[in-house]
């Protein structure tokens, strides 16, 4: 039977359409199964004003057979066989004669129970209760209240349609009743509408001017586009964001082309784009990789007949791009290195003073950075970027478009000739926006760009900042993310945990957590986000465990030792080794050990389980050294097969003590080297899966 | 159709809708908000529906009367009613229509934009209105006011309207706006605008305006120990005034500003406290 949902709302985030379409459709699967119902072509259409859902669902649940228990056999019969009040009293209050109550053998015992038939609600009925808790349930990053509502969502709802084969599901939410209507296009086809049947509902908004499939929209827009460039040889800048915005907040899409004076051509492209982006949701229109003096904008509109549309976003497009020229010409006149001291006056944080202060951390951190990185030959530059990447902070430009900020700061360096390592360093230093955007190209925006963020993360934990899920004000995650992609993306092996103590007392006495505090906050920090890079590389949770509790103190070779193990996990010494290292853990548990003392050795097995562990540690250590994990890993794999004969071999638990305890230290020594690249115990074997 | 013309139109329609309309408040504001006809009228259970024209003073925004969009002094139409009615997009939409507008030949947009003033401790959700990609209107669900959440919510429409007129004119240049048919926006406003950016920028003695911020937050703090909420909240307004100039004129050092700020949201947030829940005995002002 047809299921259709819509959720007349105001105008709605496309972030938050597409959180409600996934939770609502995830919820209703859920209800469906737990209440017997099949639930079969699930799918979802939204507009910026309309939640939708529509599926086939059975119309009922199939009738059944309840079996109610009772009081215990002992206590419902008298000795003579005759039931006792306690029979009785269960007998009348489930409505059944005494003489149908049956004997039920339990876990617990024998009981009386009786057998019902139960009759299978309606699907209708059920979804009037399970409907209201879906769409009450839904959460959202700042929901909101309206009128006298106490009902918290994204926006305000309007309007409820719901149907199943046609009739009517009545429910209500917040005052709202449900019913069969909808509205047209809120402007251009504002009509009330009855519908029976998602295909009519589909149909009959169709022509109100309402597309309800944000695919359908965004294929119209990009078709249309199509049309109005390919007779100018000239294509749209790609910018699929704002392509998905845009197909989100309009429900009748017509795209408008218009243009501006080719005088605002000089201005550089990034500005450009910006302005036309971020003010007015216009893509920008290309030939050649050069910019064209047009636009393309998205209308929620039948036509244009009269060209306003068209106008209207030209003149407002002309006083803002007059704006940025004023901008990027007062600036230039300003001056982009003349004006590093205003950095005095902009707050970076309350307790860690202004970005003054900052881009002097920043130079002594890049210094520091640049010392330990091996191919890091552009100290100088490095320095002046550092002294300088915060400065377009205080141009008018980027007050204006803020998202421009690293971008300005090179456009600017380059207007005043700086060497293009320092160019190139302040522009990338900002890169990589999250985890599917690329790391700085150059080695000096890497730096600078990891110098940033540790700063950051550094003062902002250090002064007691509490960040949670909900509340990250200073973009802690990302920037953790940002250092942990760029030391992978780079290959970067760095000393980490002295990088962040660098960085700490780069702070001076600004920092009020004691050093140990900020250091455990930060490692819980970046495993996270290191965890969550090589969740990504399809690297089983496990492993990662393994290989991040061998250390976090080289991030990269945290990574690589993750990865040998992802490599070398199917092979078949892969799983014994595994066995084996969890079995030399349980017998080391709670157990000191003094040094090895090769005197106390008697059996053969031991000794030789001693001198070839020797030889294999002293193998592993330049291996790890130079992070070559996965010769690591392979010559460890050789410990197995000996270990094994010596535990076939040698009684480990010896009872005279001096032979006991000499015996436990050659093990821990081995499972120390071992700890050196993975703490294989964590990793799960077969037949423990589920178990953890 | 002049500026003057489409206030009228919006006072009508707006008294049609059963709202009280406010006359212009006699102090700087930033925004109008902040005035008392916003402000206090949004705390508390009951039900309110007011509009008013407002100017609205951002000293930072002048340019000398050189540039066609930006000046330090504009003016809103300000329109509260608490609480939201279910179709206020609808009456909204039909306000535009009031003022002249046909709607078949525009595309009205309503873009996420969330609203929050941190030195009065409010926020609220809601959307810029954008007419063929020109902002005309604020339009905001109130969530939150001097730091109380509020209940019932209100819906504040705010139109900016020299941008709407604008619209309505064609006209590229805020100074070619006609206030009335006969009076142009140069006429009135012009010489006020090369002053005051000097004044703001350049003129305003920093220390009187120091002073004047510390004498009204001593003022506003003996008033609300004396449980004077309304006069204490001019006070408030005359600190945020005081601070625009200093910011305007370069003053304010960086951990100044974050200090400042805080003084005056501490002061409005008890200024709200004492609006909303007056001693025992006392008559209940909201």
């Amino acid at each position: 039977m047809e299921f259709l949902l819509e959720i007349n709302v105001e105008e709605m985030p496309l972030a938050h359409v597409r959180s409600a379409l996934s939770d609502m459709s995830e919820k209703l699967k859920k209800e469906a199964a737990s209440a017997r119902i099949s639930c079969e072509r699930l799918r979802s259409y939204s507009t910026t004003r309309r939640l939708i859902l529509t599926a086939d669902l059975d119309p009922g649940q199939a009738d059944r057979d309840e079996l109610i228990t009772g009081p215990p056999k002992a206590a419902a019969f008298a000795a003579d066989g005759s039931p006792t009040p306690a029979a009785l009293g269960f007998a009348r209050s489930k409505g059944v004669d005494v003489s149908v109550l049956q004997v039920i053998t339990t876990e617990k015992g024998e009981y009386v129970g009786v057998r019902k038939a139960v009759k299978g609600r309606r699907t209708s009925d059920l979804l009037g209760e399970i409907l209201p808790t879906i769409i009450t349930s839904l959460s959202f990053p700042k929901p909101m209240r309206w009128g006298t509502g106490s009902l918290r969502f994204s926006r305000p709802i309007r309007g409820l349609l719901c149907l199943l084969g046609g009739e009517i599901v009545p429910f209500s939410l917040d005052g709202i009743a449900s019913g069969n209507r909808t509205t047209g296009h809120k402007l251009h086809a504002p009509e009330t509408i009855e519908v029976r049947s998602f295909e009519e509902y589909r149909s009959r908004l169709s022509e109100l001017h309402v597309m309800v499939d944000a695919e359908e929209r965004k294929a119209s827009i990009l078709s249309q586009i199509a049309a109005l460039v390919t007779p100018l040889k000239a294509e749209m800048y790609p910018d699929p964001a704002l392509l998905d915005k845009l197909a989100n907040d309009v429900e009748s899409p017509f795209v408008v082309m218009g243009s501006f004076p080719d005088s605002f051509l000089q201005l550089p492209l990034e500005v450009l784009s910006t302005a036309m982006r971020e003010g007015q949701k216009l893509f920008s229109v290309v030939k050649g990789g050069k910019q064209l003096p047009m636009f393309l904008g998205v209308a929620d509109v039948v036509a244009d007949a009269r060209g306003f549309i068209r106008t209207g976003h030209e003149r407002v497009l002309k006083a803002r791009l007059a704006d940025a020229r004023f901008f990027w010409e007062q600036d230039l006149k300003t001056g982009f290195q003349k004006s590093a001291p205003r950095l005095k006056q902009v707050l970076f944080q309350e307790k860690l003073g202004s970005y003054d202060d900052k881009a002097k951390r920043l130079e002594k951190l890049t210094a520091y950075l640049c010392g330990k990185i091996e191919n890091c030959k552009k100290a100088a530059e490095l320095r002046q970027a550092a002294s300088l990447c915060k400065v377009d902070l205080v141009t008018d430009m980027v007050r204006e478009f803020p998202s421009l900020q690293g971008t300005m700061g090179g456009l600017y360096a380059k207007a005043e000739g700086l060497p293009q390592p320092v160019v190139r360093a302040i522009a990338e230093h900002y890169l990589p926006a999250g985890a599917d955007d690329p790391s700085p190209a150059s080695l000096e925006g890497a730096i600078l760009s990891l110098a940033d963020r540790i700063d950051s993360i550094v003062g902002v934990v250090g002064v007691g900042v509490q960040t949670s899920g909900s509340s990250d004000p200073f973009g802690l995650r990302r920037n953790a993310l940002g250092v942990c992609k760029i030391i992978l993306d780079k290959k970067l092996s760095l000393p980490f945990n002295r990088l962040l103590e660098k960085s700490i007392a780069f702070h001076g006495d600004k920092l009020k957590l004691p050093k140990a505090e900020i250091l455990d906050r930060l490692r819980e920090f970046f495993s996270g986000r290191l965890r969550y890079l090589l969740e990504r590389e399809g690297i089983r949770y496990d492993l990662i465990n393994a290989a991040l509790a061998a250390g976090l103190d080289n991030p990269y070779h945290a990574a690589l030792r993750a990865r040998a193990l992802d490599a070398l996990k199917d092979g078949p010494q892969f799983e014994p080794m595994i066995l084996m290292a969890k079995r030399v853990n349980h017998i080391l548990a709670g157990q000191t050990t003094p040094a090895v003392n090769p005197s106390y050795f008697v059996e053969k097995a031991e000794r030789e389980l001693s001198a070839t562990s020797g030889i294999i540690v002293d193998n592993v250590a330049p291996m790890i050294a130079k992070g070559d994990f996965l010769q690591a890993q392979k010559i460890v794999f050789r410990l197995q097969p000996i270990l094994n004969v010596f535990f076939e071999s040698v009684m480990v638990m010896a009872e005279e003590a001096k032979l006991r305890k000499n015996r436990l230290a050659l093990l821990q020594a081995i499972r120390k080297t071992m700890l050196q690249i993975a703490d294989y115990a964590q990793v799960v074997v077969e037949g423990e899966k589920g178990s953890k | 159709m002049s500026l003057q013309r489409l206030i009228l139109n919006l006072h009508h329609f707006w008294a049609d809708q059963g709202c009280y309309l406010a006359p212009t408040y006699d102090l700087e504001v930033g925004a109008g908000t902040m005035t008392p006809d916003t402000f206090f009228r949004v705390l508390g259970p009951r039900p309110w529906r007011t509009a008013y024209v407002q100017p609205a003073r951002r000293p930072t925004d002048g340019r000398y009367g050189e540039n066609p969009n930006r000046v330090q002094k504009h003016h809103q139409y300000q329109v509260i009613i608490k609480p939201s009615p279910a179709d206020i997009q609808s009456v909204y939409i039909e306000s535009l229509r009031a003022c002249g507008i046909d709607l078949r030949d525009h595309d009205l947009r309503f873009d996420e934009d969330d609203w929050e003033s941190p030195t009065i401790g409010a926020w609220g959700v809601g959307w810029q209105v954008m007419l063929d990609g020109l902002e005309v209107s604020q339009f905001t669900y109130f969530q939150q006011a001097g730091g109380l959440e509020v209940s019932p919510i209100p819906v504040e429409i705010t139109y900016g309207l020299e941008r709407l007129e604008m619209f309505i004119e064609g006209k590229d240049d805020i100074y070619d706006l006609q206030w009335s048919d006969d009076v142009t926006y140069r006429d009135l406003r012009l010489a006020e605008e090369q002053q005051f950016s000097d004044y703001n920028f350049n003129r305003a003695t920093v220390k009187s305006l120091r002073d004047q911020f510390a004498l009204a937050e001593k003022e506003a703090q003996m008033l609300i120990e004396k449980r004077l909420p309304l006069p204490a909240y001019d006070q408030c307004l005359k600190c945020s005034h005081s601070f625009n100039l200093l910011d305007a004129r370069g003053a304010i050092s960086v951990t100044e500003r974050v200090k400042m700020i805080a003084q005056i949201r501490t002061l409005v947030a008890q200024v709200a406290r004492a609006f909303t829940a007056p001693e025992p005995g006392t008559e209940g002002a909201a």
